[in-house]
């Protein structure tokens, strides 16, 4: 079956357009800009639903034949009918609206209750809403509500060069932002028709590494938190923090927010060589430790199961792909494989799962790492800034990450970025029913989704 | 658990910042008689996310971990807002989360202060305005205090809380 990657509308001079990215080819669909129409392809792809709604309320689509209409994006003190990614639409404030409900997909029936969970939740954690119908403790049905920390991103960038853009697109999801700047830079490289030198591709995936191993390590260690093993974050939660100090000794930045440009500079291998030693060991530490707690494995084991035919229906990517089954991973490309890169698969499908996927992946991306080392970056000259269709990809610590630019007389015309997390968020309460919802956190933190990148 | 024991045995106390234990021991020593009496010694925070890139958040998190350890200051975080004293508000002020922030606002009883954390909720990070984002947090709600960063590392956040602890 071919997967969906992406599915979203642009405005050009003369009429709508409907492009869906798939795995294997790209299509597209003119609409007139007068009561545009399109159908549905939710019934064979359900994860199409939320781009289609998101069509929808950015720009006055009309999905055909969908089985949600309700909108995404515009909450309930939305006004109705705003379609703020239409050319036309230029306003930067909005009042509020008189308040629409929003009707919540429920299940019903004797005994059956609601339990309405966040936009704002107990720990510290992003916003979004969980809504769930329960048969007492057991969780009968799961919605997943977000776009609470929408901000208009796609909107925001319009207008601007790639080089004002960067700052921002870099903070789009704090967590992942080195895959996103990496994005960023294939868009900018493609349309100065330029080359990356080695040294700099490597460099850059070596930091795409480190992020990746600072997201493990904190899941590591808020995975068995959530299961009530508190030890192993007070553990792990160390080693995630020297993982971020080495990202600031090299990037100047805790988290590498700006560290991916075109400047020239030194690296110094010996103290990355001494960090990758300490990594591997406690590593090694932690693994032979964890593996050998049996009550953990016990609430993880068969927790929050996606089988890999569901995983492949919903079209999933990254860590929940990768758990059960499902060989989907961007760095599997010849530079990546040179430098070590080999492809972690579980099919357990479970939390248990989704915890030694990261396990296996940090280890790997300790030995990328030592590959990727080199001592110095190269200046390269971005000079004139073609105007065109531009597209990239990258795996971030979530998963694959898919960016599209266009580029119109020197500014982006359009923005669009699909976070893993938007992929993944959909298949989420397919991992619900018969778990307890005591579960539910920790279901939830075994993804790690984002909510900001998704958001956008 | 062996391995563990082991391990934990050969490590000593990780907790940096031996500074900021002495600097917070002054604090509460000067911190006004009245305040004392209401926090009881302790600063009880909700931490509420408006629209952030989760990096803010993030350096929170981090505030748990062994190296800051804030909770040995009397800081911690908590559940719900009824339980607390200040709400720490991180990210921009967001069209759909704005009447949520007022309503945790809102449950927070009296007398109650308003943290913001990061460049975000007063529009100093590279952020623009658009219509899904409201004006900055101050115009929303009373501000008793800022701690600037994109985002402020966990070092800065709590030098930043116990300036405000001064302050009030
Ligand atoms: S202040 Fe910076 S780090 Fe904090 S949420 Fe805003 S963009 Fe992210």
């Amino acid at each position: 079956m071919r997967r969906l990657i992406a599915r979203y509308a642009k405005e050009c001079s003369t009429h709508l357009e409907v492009i869906t990215v798939w795995d294997d080819e790209m299509e597209k669909e003119e609409l007139p800009h007068d009561k545009p129409h399109i159908k549905t392809i939710s019934h064979s792809h359900p994860a199409a639903i939320w781009f289609e709604r998101k069509m929808h309320d950015d720009f006055g689509i009309v999905v055909e034949g969908a089985f949600d209409n309700r909108p995404l994006v515009a909450h309930e003190r939305f006004l109705a009918k705003l379609h703020p990614m239409r050319k036309s639409f230029t306003k930067t404030s909005v009042e509020y609206a008189d308040y629409r409900p929003y009707k919540y997909e429920t299940v019903r029936g004797d005994g059956v209750f609601e339990v309405a969970v966040g936009p704002i939740h107990a720990g510290i954690i992003e916003p979004g809403h969980f809504h769930f119908s329960q048969a007492g403790e057991d969780i009968l049905h799961q919605e997943v509500r977000h776009f609470y920390k929408y901000r208009a991103i796609e909107k925001m960038v319009e207008g601007k060069t790639l080089a004002q853009a960067k700052p921002i697109i870099e903070r789009i999801s704090g967590n992942e932002t080195i895959a996103y700047q990496i994005a960023l830079r294939d868009i900018m490289l493609q349309a100065a028709n330029t080359e990356l030198p080695e040294s700099n591709r490597k460099y850059h995936a070596m930091l795409l590494e480190l992020e990746r191993t600072i997201h493990h390590l904190t899941d590591l260690g808020f995975i068995p938190n959530d299961a009530g093993f508190g030890a192993a974050l007070s553990v792990a939660s160390r080693f995630s923090e020297d993982a971020r100090r080495q990202m600031h000794s090299l990037t100047g930045h805790r988290f590498g927010f700006g560290a991916i440009d075109f400047s020239s500079h030194q690296i110094d291998p010996g103290a990355m060589n001494g960090y990758i030693d300490t990594l591997e060991e406690s590593l090694d530490f932690f693994e032979k430790w964890i593996v050998d707690i049996p009550s953990l494995w016990d609430r993880f084991d068969t927790t929050g199961i996606l089988d890999s035919k569901k995983a492949i229906q919903y079209d999933t990517v990254g860590v929940v792909a990768r758990a059960s089954g499902v060989e989907i991973d961007r760095r599997e490309e010849r530079f990546y494989k040179e430098h070590g890169f080999e492809m972690a698969i579980q099919h357990g499908c479970d939390v248990a799962a989704r915890f030694k996927i990261r396990l296996k992946e940090a280890k790997n991306s300790a030995k990328m790492m030592r590959n990727f080392l080199t001592k110095e970056c190269e200046t390269v000259k971005i000079e004139e800034i073609e105007d065109g269709e531009y597209f990239a990809y990258s795996e971030s610590s979530i998963g694959e990450l898919f960016m599209n630019i266009e580029i119109r007389d020197g500014v982006i015309e359009r923005f669009f970025a699909r976070d893993p997390s938007f992929i993944n968020w959909q298949a989420l309460h397919l991992m619900m029913p018969d778990n307890i919802i005591a579960d539910f956190p920790l279901i939830n933190k075994s993804c790690d989704l984002s909510y900001a990148g998704n958001d956008l | 658990m062996i391995r563990f024991w082991n391990r934990r045995l050969k490590s000593s106390i990780l907790t940096e910042n031996p500074e900021l234990d002495e600097k917070i021991q002054t604090i509460r020593k000067n911190i006004k008689s009245e305040v004392k009496k209401k926090f009881a010694g302790s600063l009880a925070i909700r931490m509420v996310d408006s629209g952030s890139c989760n990096a803010c958040e993030a350096e929170c998190n981090a505030l748990s971990n062994p190296y800051y350890d804030l909770e040995r200051l009397g800081i911690y975080f908590v559940a719900s807002p009824r339980h607390a004293d200040i709400m720490l508000l991180s990210g921009l002020m967001t069209f759909n989360m704005a009447p949520h922030v007022l309503d945790a606002y809102r449950q927070i009883p009296n007398p109650k202060w308003v943290v913001i954390l990061g460049d975000c909720p007063m529009m100093q990070a590279p952020f623009e305005k658009t219509f899904a984002i409201e004006t900055t947090a101050k115009s929303e709600i009373p501000i008793a205090h800022h701690i600037p960063g994109c985002p402020p590392s966990p070092k800065e956040i709590i030098e930043g809380l116990l300036e405000f602890l001064q302050k009030i």
